[in-house]
């Protein structure tokens, strides 16, 4: 350093009003803060929550609500349609035609003993997306 | 000429840009996250590309993954759940109905519960889910 530059922090140290102690620690302050943002972390879900609206099905699966509607049945081993095995793109486009001349139409969607929701619902995604609105879950009256 | 930071002078001066940062944390998880009871058993939502909303007071039946049940963070059997939800829906303004269940929990079992809720006067629920990341 020059020796001129040297000097400046001894007037500015002189210059300067004395120093108070602040009224109020900053140590109660940060700690009050950090449990509040430990709280917010844990407690606070960032979850994206989305919804698919069914109809709930009756018991009495026997009656008018099954007259005229698709029945998709899901298998662990495969889709059926009316006994059918088809696979989801050939079911889509099945149900796609019809849908293009009875906008209404119902389908239900039946999975037996050992189908996970994750796979019913991954099948009703794509029916959603075909363009039905008339849409139930339903399962054998027997079981 | 020479830039040099100035030294903090004090232990509270040199721990004021880590309050600066806890500060904007705490702001941003206070605004960005959404506070909710928390079940009262893991629930891992089924992955969907359905785009329908929630609204948060909609009656919420949970669902979990080996078949436990609980309206509203209680936990009940399918008796007691069906007689909850039913003196529910009698009342002057029938709550909608929000099924939070497992994607792992058997389909089956899930419109077994879909019944049960339609016996107890539910005519359309919804079921919840989470987008696909992947």
């Amino acid at each position: 350093m020059s020796p001129h530059v040297s000097v400046l922090p001894r007037r500015s140290l002189a210059n300067r009003p004395p120093r108070r102690r602040p009224l109020i620690s900053l140590t109660p302050l940060i700690d009050v803060v950090f449990i509040l943002l430990i709280f917010f972390m844990l407690a606070s879900s960032f979850l994206d929550w989305r919804s698919i609206a069914l109809n709930a099905p009756a018991r009495a699966t026997a009656g008018s609500s099954v007259e005229g509607a698709f029945l998709v049945e899901l298998r662990p081993d495969g889709l059926r349609l009316a006994g059918e095995s088809l696979s989801l793109d050939q079911l889509t486009a099945r149900i796609g035609e019809r849908l293009a001349q009875r906008p209404e139409q119902r389908v239900l969607v039946k999975p037996t003993a050992g189908v996970a929701l994750q796979e019913a619902v991954s099948v009703l995604d794509r029916l959603i997306a075909t363009g039905v609105t008339d849409l139930s879950l339903t399962r054998d009256p027997a079981r | 000429m020479r830039f040099q930071p100035p030294r903090p002078k004090n232990d509270e001066e040199r721990i004021l840009p880590l309050i600066n940062v806890v500060f904007l944390l705490l702001i941003f998880f206070m605004l960005a996250g959404r506070l909710a009871a928390s079940d009262p058993f893991r629930i891992e939502p089924p992955r969907s590309t359905s785009e329908g909303l929630v609204e948060p007071q909609e009656t919420l039946v949970l669902l979990g993954a080996d078949g436990r049940l609980a309206l509203d963070g209680e936990m009940l059997d399918e008796a007691a759940l069906k007689a909850a939800v039913a003196a529910r829906m009698a009342s002057e303004a029938p709550p909608r109905v929000r099924l939070k269940a497992d994607g792992h929990a058997e389909a089956t079992r899930v419109v077994a519960v879909m019944e049960l809720l339609r016996t107890a006067g539910v005519e359309r629920l919804k079921l919840l889910t989470v987008p696909d990341i992947r």
